[in-house]
């Protein structure tokens, strides 16, 4: 909040300039896996090296230490710039960092935080295939065994684990007592023999998650975050690493695209049609509101102000706009939108409808699906009873 | 200056615990007193000179009671004489409709000189009619009540005697368009603030009515619905004063009063049907705010005359 309008002016001046000279022009014709993944590693090392990579990293740390309103700025020109999203760097340079920061020994920050600026990949395993919504359900199990845990189970909807190096790994250690207090936190190696990964085949033909099987893989002790039974603790950590900026990105992300519909209405005649000038205009509104509340957001982050739920509103609010996005686009498409065209990686809106629509579920299901939102929303913000802990169906 | 939140505790304190609807003559004088009339004034006429975004503050508070009479009317007249080119007596007449002395002003502005839907037209002895080639004050000659569902505004029709015309031409124009964003950003932030006190009156019943042994607010299928009324206003106040700042075209104004107006109509259905037959009785205020709401997304272009209009200038905007 002490930011000088100045300083921040600046820095929107010369990160607009060094974007309109560096911006992969080409970065939608990944035609498959492989590109997708060689052209966003290479965005990535040069954002590391110009210093835009990691402005929530302490100081320390080239192009660290910017302030929040500083990294508002970053992302508002990324998005308006057009620029690939960071999608394979995510996990590391926020959940695996934050974990990294606020939890991990010294040992594990000097050995895993300088390889995330070279590229090396982290992945999430948190999700199971009974453990969904209900994250404390974890059942993957790890044993100690002298100096190392033995850890056996399956790991699901996880990000681009199938190009990760590593993995934050959430695993029981113990059946007894509450289940949340069973929990220990790992950092694996993905080429640690007896771990298999499978990526997920998605409706709309993308390949955005795997599925991990874990089958007698040995993990040092000294590879573990925290005491045993801390996991869960260590995992708000990793949850909490990023609230706000992703939602703002994408909500300008997703202004810009209204010029997809807008091309849409033009090309198909129907310029002057009031009612679809009437749905566009809605949609517009409603685009527009989901920004506002991302900002405002990010303001009250700023002032220490932020409530209980906020992000939830703010989740919620987007990602409802993004499937109406997609759905008027689907619609106006008509009869040509329902030919299979080939998909653009990384690109949530990208004007091919029916597979915009269908990646709009990754933001109405992950990341606490629309559901647990409500429930945060109404239980923790406006302080509706929550439901007894032991009901038994009969 | 004086922020959003300051304007929002005082307007809470001056307005008190009178509760909803409260009584439309001693409120006015309330408002003339805490010098909420004087607010759009600009300095040099003796106001505060205070821009959108207090305004707006205000009209939230005034929806959150529900308040009645011509509040939005009053300030919107006193906004357009403000910014009306020099005409004999305009000091004489700021001076005096800021003191709370009613000037009657259609909330139909968007339509050309329109003489109906004018709030508490029988308590005030001119009116100042607006359109777009054509700016005027009228005594008024008769008004005749046209009740509406919405019990908590008396609206009326107008028959006004010789005009004097104030601006014509360009000026007309540039105040007819000023007249419009005023009543839009205040229709949008009364239903902002009654979209708020409708939440909060569900959420607190829910909590307080018990069936089945447990407390309504126990069951997830209530909780859902009453989450997504939240989101709703929190957007929609999110979209309000995102659009309080210098610049901001009718069009996007009218947008704004349509989104927000669909999300009090939202809230306020859903709050008669959380409620259960006790809102469907003249007892429980249920009814003003679902009466208020579909007046409100009625008056000054409904969100078929806006939305379009928004989607026109996102198009060309485009190109």
């Amino acid at each position: 909040m002490s930011e000088q309008p100045e300083a921040l002016a600046t820095l929107r001046g010369t990160l607009r300039a060094w974007l309109a000279a560096h911006r992969p022009a080409d970065w939608r014709d990944a035609a498959t896996h492989e590109q997708f993944v060689a052209s966003q590693r290479s965005w990535f090392a040069q954002l590391v090296g110009a210093g835009y990579a990691i402005p929530h990293w302490p100081a320390q740390w080239p192009g660290g230490g910017r302030s929040l309103a500083e990294q508002k700025v970053i992302y508002e020109e990324l998005a308006r710039a057009d620029a690939p999203r960071l999608l394979l760097s995510f996990v590391s340079t926020y959940h695996a960092f934050a974990t990294l920061h606020e939890c991990a020994n010294d040992d594990q920050k000097a050995r895993y935080l300088p390889g995330i600026l070279e590229g090396e990949t982290w992945c999430q395993g948190f999700s199971e295939p009974g453990a969904g919504s209900d994250l404390a359900a974890v059942r993957c199990r790890a044993e100690r065994k002298g100096d190392v845990y033995v850890i056996n189970g399956q790991k699901v909807w996880s990000t681009m684990a199938q190009y990760a190096d590593r993995c934050l790994l959430l695993a029981r250690t113990s059946t007894e007592g509450a289940k949340q207090a069973g929990l220990t936190y790992f950092l694996m190696d993905m080429k640690a023999p007896g771990v298999t990964v499978r990526p997920i085949h998605q409706i709309q033909g993308d390949e955005e998650f795997a599925e991990i099987f874990l089958d007698n893989v040995e993990i040092p002790v000294s590879e573990r975050v925290g005491e045993e039974g801390q996991g869960w603790a260590v995992a708000q950590a990793t949850l909490s690493s990023e609230r706000g900026l992703t939602l703002m990105e994408l909500g300008y992300r997703m202004r810009g695209a209204l010029s997809r519909i807008a091309a849409l209405i033009r090309d198909s005649g129907r310029a002057d049609d009031a009612g679809v000038l009437r749905d566009f205009g809605a949609l517009t509104g409603q685009v527009d509101a989901v920004c506002a509340l991302a900002d405002q957001f990010l303001e009250n982050r700023m002032k220490g102000v932020e409530r209980v739920g906020d992000a939830s509103i703010v989740k919620n609010a987007y990602s409802r706009s993004l499937r109406a996005w997609s759905a008027l686009g689907v619609r106006l498409g008509g009869i040509e939108a329902q030919t299979i065209a080939p998909i653009t990686y990384g690109d949530l809106n990208s004007g091919n409808w029916m597979a915009d629509f269908m990646n709009s579920y990754a933001w109405t299901i992950a990341g606490g699906s629309e559901e647990v939102q409500r429930n945060i929303i109404a239980e923790r913000m406006l302080g509706m009873p929550r439901e007894p802990k032991n009901w038994v169906v009969a | 200056m004086i922020s959003r939140e300051e304007l929002r505790d005082s307007a809470r304190k001056g307005l008190g615990s009178d509760g909803l609807m409260p009584d439309a003559t001693q409120s006015w004088d309330r408002l003339v007193e805490m010098g909420w009339f004087v607010m759009a004034l600009p300095e040099e006429d003796g106001g505060l000179g205070l821009g959108a975004e207090a305004l707006a503050s205000v009209h939230v508070e005034l929806g959150r009671a529900l308040m009645p009479g011509a509040a939005i009317a009053q300030m919107a007249a006193i906004e357009v004489l403000a910014a009306a080119p020099d005409f004999a007596g305009r000091a004489d007449l700021l001076a005096s409709a800021a003191g709370g002395e009613r000037i009657a002003f259609s909330l139909e502005a968007q339509g050309a000189g329109s003489l109906a839907w004018v709030p508490d037209a029988d308590l005030a002895g001119q009116m100042l009619v607006v359109s777009a080639d054509r700016i005027a004050l009228a005594p008024i000659v008769s008004a005749t009540h046209r009740a509406t569902w919405d019990m908590s505004r008396r609206l009326f029709d107008v028959a006004v005697g010789d005009e004097t015309v104030i601006a014509t031409g360009a000026d007309a124009a540039r105040l007819h368009e000023r007249a419009q964003a005023t009543v839009l950003l205040a229709l949008a932030a009364d239903s902002v603030g009654a979209a708020e006190a409708a939440l909060e009156m569900s959420v607190e019943y829910l909590k307080t009515r018990r069936q089945f042994d447990r407390p309504l607010a126990l069951f997830q299928a209530l909780k859902h619905r009453v989450a997504d009324m939240r989101i709703a206003v929190s957007a929609a106040e999110a979209l309000l004063w995102s659009r309080t700042g210098d610049g901001v075209s009718l069009a996007d104004l009218g947008s704004l009063k349509a989104y927000a107006c669909a999300a009090f109509l939202h809230v306020a259905e859903e709050t008669v049907q959380l409620h259960g037959g006790i809102g469907l009785t003249v007892e429980h205020p249920c009814h003003l705010f679902l009466k208020r709401a579909f007046l409100n997304a009625a008056l000054c272009g409904d969100a078929d005359h806006w939305n379009a209009q928004a989607g026109r200038k996102s198009l060309l905007a485009t190109t």
